[in-house]
């Protein structure tokens, strides 16, 4: 009822919760990274999209579904060990000023060779359509997509949690998230957590790219950028330098954006990026920590 | 110590002189890209006062060209265009229009004064925050003038703007940039503020407002820009998508790769991707080089000038953060160029 | 003659034009405590990044049982058997106690032997194994260097260097880590132990160099520990 005086519906709602989820692994994916290197990595976005021209190519070939994501994951990955090794090793030592520029040019340098190779008219992944159909749940119409979107990140995001909370490789990550010389100097292996990093980066990425090619079956050079961008400010709104609170400022940004994009009129819509940046500038204005974080927190960040 | 002055500003000039001179051999279709060069120098040198000078990053700076393209296209325009291309625009707008040299000076005014009321807050932020906050600026900003028809074309092109940037003008322009900048650097302000990028707590020791400074030139910088912008509408049909994330990249990677810390640099950066960028773009659409048939496919520019500035910032980021020794050899004409102005 | 655990040999570091470090050589035995001590500024710590690794010395050697660590990474040579009690503790404190444990445990060769070596770790600092499940920076000052120091040991070294352990520390807690640390000695351990603190670690070490402005200027036995401080000063007026 309140929701329909809203305008809103629950179609609404579930896509901005799985749009929601999807930015959320994309901030895990953005916030790792930058936990272990300080680097905002901006050409996260264009992971995802060769992961979707992985895709469509196999789509494009009529080759089997599992195929398709299977070779997204290997181009995914090779991209992510590929631009650690040439990027992101090299720019370590840095100002994060000019690796966030180096990063910059590389999202530009990937989106031109994409532009190059497939064209701008772009390529069509949709060989798993099928789960933009409506499944019916207590009278309730709701794409399928949304729910495995959504259910799917969840999955992620718990056995991030195992994995960091449990494991030896996820113990040196947050060890070295947090004081990265310290870790070096008790023996932690520099390198391999960095690697660690990196990979599960790209895993999140290519899981991203297969749930959004469900959601726009067109792959173009620019293909989520605009996604990227706004978890990027999600992730700085909710906090960089923790990964809860970075994972749920790109919820956040990616809820809001799915419910207001879907809710209001489209000359109030069209306004969205003015104000989900706006919120970003004030943030950084008031709570440069973000604004998930607890005031103790960032007491101690800032020692 | 005068003449190293001297060749401070006259050795950028010199550049600028070059490259008009150069327009007026060619033939009309590459005098287009000498002119649209020289503008880049406009627009890289409003960069460099800001970045250059205070060390502090900023993707925002094209927001400050689009709405000095916005303030002398939307005026300069002759009122019976105007319903045509901004049916939605506002009376006072649109029953008015003024010449070309008011248009550029109100671009340069608006640019300025957009620059002020965004520095006022953003301007107690540094590094990684004042990085993505005025990267933020450029989202809302292309965001606004995309969408809102009340001050502007919105989504459509802005013909008809009466095309003056000619090759005079825009030499003219470039140059004025480049004079602009030179006072700045030399004067009191241009002199605090690099202070205050070598070592800003040894400034602030002193008593140097690091915020007043670098609002200052930010101010300065936000002027500069507008009136590149109104250079730029002046110049080719811009729209809203023409001022977004390719013009903000190319020519922040024009800043960087001549070297971020000299007006030198800025030049030269501006003119040499500018020139690079010019010759691939001719490549793309089919030439003959030493009478063998060039063609290549669309994009290519974007992946040289990219990595090219990958390359640059991986290797040396000394255009970034100041002086440092290179460590490749290829760039080494550069930096005894560099060496040479200063 | 068997070959001291940690050799250092003509060491000089710099940090860019200055000099923190010049031409200085010392070396532990298994089972000795060598002290390392004066004013601020004198290189101790230096000497200490230097042999981690974590800084380049410009000349000389860094032997670890008679193998040269010059040019290794930090976590290569904790691998080799050598613990950094860094200066401030640098504990992660807002991971468990018994996390910051587990991270000392990165810099281990051998896979076996922990829970023995987490035993005598407990046997030696009580209050660290009351303290598992807590985390690391709800402890008091005392405990968390409890803790840095147990974190150094679970990684089985053979040298131990601390940098200013009693640094903020309460008188009562200052004899705490000094037993200890001769409780390690007896363990066979070759430590090293950089300290502000003249006299008392004069009084506890095999012997300690006085080091000012980056050179060592005077060496002490435990005999001297009395007038230690009228020595020091003289000399380093």
């Amino acid at each position: 009822m309140t929701l329909a005086f809203l305008g809103m519906n629950w179609q609404t709602l579930a896509d901005a919760v799985s749009l929601g989820a999807i930015y959320a692994l994309m901030a895990v994916g953005i916030g790792l990274v930058f936990g272990v290197l300080r680097l905002v990595n901006f050409a996260y976005g264009q992971l995802v999209m060769a992961g979707a021209y992985a895709l469509a190519f196999a789509y494009d070939h009529g080759w089997p579904v599992s195929v398709g994501i299977l070779l997204c994951f290997a181009v995914v990955l090779t991209l992510s060990l590929l631009l650690d090794r040439i990027v992101f090793r090299p720019l370590r030592a840095h100002s994060p000023a000019v690796m966030l520029v180096a990063t910059f040019a590389i999202a530009f340098l990937l989106q031109s060779i994409a532009l190059l190779w497939f064209g701008p008219l772009g390529k069509i992944s949709a060989s798993l359509a099928a789960l933009n159909q409506p499944v019916t749940i207590s009278g309730v119409d709701i794409r399928k997509i949304a729910i495995v979107a959504t259910a799917l990140a969840a999955a992620c995001l718990l056995a991030l949690v195992l994995l960091l909370g449990r494991t030896r490789v996820g113990l040196h990550m947050r060890a070295a998230a947090m004081d990265f010389r310290t870790a070096e100097l008790l023996g932690v292996r520099a390198g391999r957590v960095i690697t660690a990093a990196v990979l599960v980066s790209g895993v999140l990425a290519a899981i991203v790219a297969v749930m959004l090619t469900v959601q726009t079956p067109l792959v173009t050079p620019d293909f989520a950028l605009r996604d990227t961008i706004l978890v990027l400010a999600g992730v700085v709104l909710g906090g960089m330098n923790r990964l809860v609170p970075a994972t749920l400022g790109g919820f956040a940004i990616g809820f809001a954006s799915g419910l207001l994009g879907g809710a209001l009129p489209t000359n109030w819509s069209q306004y969205l990026p003015s104000f989900l940046f706006a919120a970003v500038i004030l943030v950084l204005l008031v709570r440069p920590g973000g604004l998930f974080t607890r005031e103790g927190q960032r007491a101690a960040e800032r020692v | 110590m005068r003449r190293t002055a001297a060749l401070q500003l006259l050795a950028p000039l010199f550049l600028v002189g070059v490259a008009a001179l150069i327009g007026t051999l060619v033939s009309t279709s590459t005098e287009t890209y000498v002119i649209n060069a020289l503008v880049n120098v406009a627009i890289v040198v409003a960069l460099y006062v800001f970045i250059g000078n205070s060390g502090v990053l900023s993707f925002g700076h094209i927001s400050f060209v689009a709405v000095g393209a916005w303030a002398a296209g939307v005026l300069s325009m002759p009122v019976q265009e105007k319903p045509a291309i901004m049916p939605h625009l506002a009376s006072l707008l649109r029953d008015h229009a003024i010449g070309n040299v008011p248009s550029l000076a109100l671009a340069a005014a608006v640019g300025a004064a957009y620059a002020l009321v965004i520095g006022l807050p953003l301007m107690r932020l540094s590094g990684l925050g004042a990085g993505i906050a005025t990267f933020g600026v450029l989202e809302i900003t292309h965001n606004v003038l995309r969408y809102w028809e009340t001050i502007g074309p919105g989504l459509n092109t802005f013909s008809a703007v009466p095309e003056t940037t000619g090759l005079l003008q825009a030499s003219i322009g470039a140059a004025l940039a480049v004079i602009v900048a030179f006072a700045y650097r030399r004067s009191r302000f241009g002199r605090l503020l690099s202070a205050t990028r070598e070592d800003a707590a040894a400034a602030r020791a002193v008593g140097v407002s690091v915020y007043r400074q670098r609002l200052v030139a930010f101010v300065l910088s936000g002027g500069l820009a507008g009136f590149a912008g109104g250079l730029y509408v002046h110049l080719l049909p811009v729209n809203t998508e023409s001022l977004y994330l390719d013009i903000p990249f190319l020519t922040l990677a024009m800043l960087l790769i001549g070297g971020a810390t000299s007006l030198w640099g800025a030049v030269v950066g501006a003119l040499a991707v500018s020139g690079v960028d010019s010759f691939l773009a001719e490549a793309e659409t089919g030439i003959h080089v030493f009478g063998q048939p060039l063609n290549l496919p669309a994009g290519t520019r974007i992946v040289v000038v990219g990595a090219f500035m990958a390359l640059v910032l991986i290797l040396r980021p000394a255009g970034l953060t100041g002086g440092r020794e290179l460590s490749f050899r290829q760039l080494r004409p550069l930096r005894v160029l560099t060496k040479f102005a200063k | 003659m068997s070959l001291p655990a940690l050799a250092v040999e003509g060491l000089t570091v710099r940090h860019g034009a200055v000099t923190a470090v010049r031409d200085l050589s010392l070396s532990v035995e298994a089972g000795e405590i060598v002290g390392l001590i004066g004013p601020n500024g004198a290189g101790k710590s230096s000497t200490l990044h230097a042999i981690m690794g974590a800084v380049r010395p410009a000349a000389g050697a860094v032997l670890v049982n008679g193998v040269s660590v010059v040019g290794r990474r930090p976590e290569d040579v904790a691998r080799r058997g050598v613990a950094l009690v860094p200066e401030g503790r640098r504990i992660f404190a807002e991971l468990t106690v018994e996390e910051n444990l587990r991270l000392g445990l990165a810099g281990r060769r051998r896979r076996e032997g922990v829970e023995d070596d987490l035993a005598r770790v407990y046997e030696l600092f009580p209050a660290v194994e009351e303290s598992l499940r807590r985390k690391a920076g709800t402890l008091s000052g005392g405990q968390q260097q409890q803790l840095a120091i147990a974190r150094g040991l679970v990684a089985d070294p053979e040298v131990l260097l601390l940098d200013e352990p009693s640094l903020g520390l309460a008188p009562r807690v200052v004899d705490l880590v000094f037993q200890a640390l001769s409780a390690i000695r007896d363990r066979g351990l070759a430590v090293l132990l950089v300290e502000q603190r003249a006299q008392r670690t004069v009084a506890l070490a095999d012997r300690s160099h006085v080091l000012s402005r980056g050179e060592l200027r005077l060496t002490l036995g435990p005999e001297s520990a009395g007038d230690t401080e009228a020595l020091v000063s003289a000399y380093l007026a």
